[in-house]
């Protein structure tokens, strides 16, 4: 079964992330340094155990674009359409192992990634991909 | 790292541009902003590299700082407009929901692409040209606005209201569905006779301008070589610049191409125009920049002007005149007759322009009359034309030339017998 662990990030989060602090603590280089080393890490344990399927970082929300319907029906977009504060998508890992709790198991070591004392707020998804469970035989 | 390396940063921070430019727009779309921050990046490296060396992947260098600086001014940008409760949205353009032109986007240069971006006919010419320059040439405003004499403010604003211009279009960032050249072509001729003939101010040329088109046109040749047109335009160029070591007095003046010391010309530019016009004219019907190489080809090779074989370049303007109606064409037309069949002809035909309006009040049409009379035995006449001309030229090394054979006319007319 295949689940995605879904990371959350405010456009003030990465920019905290890149040294550009605003109303938050802001990160050190070593602290940066620290996050990728955990993360990779991370990333690798799951190699290693042939649970890793994809892992992806989205880059800042400004570059976001939101296409929808215009009045007349002609798509329009939207050039960044998140407030500053907004919690939007970061990144995700896709992970293929036995069971949802392996999957929770894997995401709560994300808890213990190292970043600026004081950042609250960290927490992430799991959600199972794809409708119904492969031994249901559909 | 080559510390100190000034000149080749230029060259080579120049050479990038686009490409750097190219790359962060295919990514992260926003032109407007995107080109402000490659600006940035430019600037940015310019001072680094000359101090500290070019680094070892320069375009990915300045894709990285052009990238990070973009983001900062979307965050500034969105911030302001959230805080200000307005929303950016556009429509997508009618043509952009044709999925046939999204699936198969023809291969393509960033370079090119930005060409025809910059040349896009939703823009006014004089934003075409300056877009072109800087996003492509990799000029400043600064550099722009003194090439063209205008002041930094003016030449700012002509800038910011073609990229405006160009995010309200919604034009995708890639090479047209069926490319045309030719606007691309016409601004990079404009940007070139501008630098070659001044329209006004104290200099002759604008060598900046003539060897930026130079440069811009030897690319386009490169990107596109089986383009016949292309090939014509760099051939006229270069055969035209190739008269410019002759072509200004060490006063500046004016010096026509009949008094010019041939020895001059610039024999590597001669030989290679005119290699670039033989290969390109058998490539089907010519274009008019074909067809004005190889006008400009038959003077550079005319070892003396008695050499010029004016009845050939008689016959290339009636090909040209038979593809555009320009008034300009129609007066050296009218002044290749005069050489070939004598001044009165010419006159009879310079005759027939005095009343077009595009070109009743051009310092060049007066000019090519006073000659035409001079030649004809008419030096009262001709003094009167030359000075009529010389009024309504901006070009101080021109107006200086033009009242310089008045004056010579009236020193004639003074003496007795």
């Amino acid at each position: 079964m295949k689940y995605m662990i879904m990371l959350y990030g405010s456009q003030r989060d990465y920019d905290a992330m890149a040294g550009r602090a605003a109303g938050g603590p802001e990160w050190t280089p070593e602290q940066v340094a620290a996050m990728h080393a955990f993360m990779t890490k991370w990333n690798q344990e799951l190699v290693d155990s042939g649970e890793f399927v994809d892992a992806q970082g989205l880059a800042d929300p400004v570059h976001t674009r939101r296409v929808e319907p215009g009045p007349d029906g002609r798509p329009i977009v939207t050039d960044g359409p998140y407030a500053e504060t907004a919690e939007v998508l970061a990144g995700y890992n896709i992970v293929e192992c036995a069971s949802f709790d392996r999957a929770t198991e894997i995401a709560a070591r994300i808890l213990d990634c190292p970043g600026p004392e004081g950042q609250g707020g960290l927490y992430v998804d799991v959600r199972l991909i794809g409708g119904a469970p492969d031994d249901l035989g559909t | 790292m080559t510390p100190g390396s000034g000149p080749s940063v230029e060259g080579l921070l120049r050479e990038l541009a686009p490409q750097v430019l190219g790359a962060v727009v295919r990514r992260y779309g926003h032109f407007d902003l995107a080109e402000d921050a490659v600006q940035e990046a430019l600037i940015a490296a310019a001072e680094q590299w000359a101090r500290d060396g070019v680094p070892g992947r320069p375009r990915a260098w300045l894709i990285t700082v052009a990238a990070r600086r973009l983001t900062d001014l979307l965050r500034a940008e969105q911030a302001r407009r959230h805080r200000e409760d307005t929303v950016a949205t556009w429509t997508l353009p009618e043509d952009r929901l044709s999925p046939a032109a999204d699936r198969v986007p023809p291969e393509s240069d960033d370079t090119l692409v930005l060409l025809f971006l910059c040349c896009h006919p939703a823009l006014p010419p004089e934003g075409q040209i300056a877009l072109t320059l800087r996003t492509v040439g990799g000029l400043t405003t600064e550099e722009i606005a003194r090439a063209f004499l205008v002041p930094v403010a003016t030449m700012g604003q002509r800038i910011s209201r073609a990229k405006a211009r160009i995010k309200a279009s919604g034009i995708p960032f890639r090479m047209p569905a069926k490319p045309d050249p030719a606007a691309v072509l016409h601004v990079l001729y404009l940007i070139f006779t501008e630098g070659y003939a001044r329209t006004s101010g104290t200099d002759l040329y604008a060598p900046e301008l003539t060897a930026e088109a130079i440069r811009l046109t030897r690319i386009v040749h490169r990107l596109l070589p089986g383009d016949p047109e292309v090939t014509g335009l760099l051939s006229l160029m270069l055969l035209t610049d190739a008269r410019r070591p002759a072509r200004a007095a060490p006063d500046g003046s004016l010096i026509p191409m009949d008094e010019q010391d041939r020895t001059l010309w610039n024999a590597e530019a001669i030989t290679e125009g005119v290699a670039l016009v033989s290969a390109a004219l058998p490539h089907g019907p010519a274009g008019p920049y074909q067809v004005q190489a190889a006008i400009a080809a038959l003077h550079d090779e005319a070892r003396t002007p008695a050499d010029t074989d004016w009845p050939q370049i008689v016959a290339l303007y009636e090909v040209l005149l038979a593809m555009t109606d320009n008034p300009m064409t129609r007066l050296n037309h009218a002044v290749a007759v005069a050489m070939s069949s004598g001044p009165e002809a010419g006159l009879a035909l310079v005759a027939t322009l005095a009343d077009d309006p595009r070109l009743r009040d051009h310092h060049r049409l007066h000019a090519v009359r006073a000659h035409l009379l001079e030649l004809s035995g008419d030096p009262a006449a001709a003094r009167t034309a030359y000075t009529t001309a010389a009024r309504r030229t901006g070009s101080r090394p021109v107006q200086r030339y033009l009242n310089t054979r008045a004056a010579r006319l009236a020193d004639t007319g003074r003496k007795p017998g």
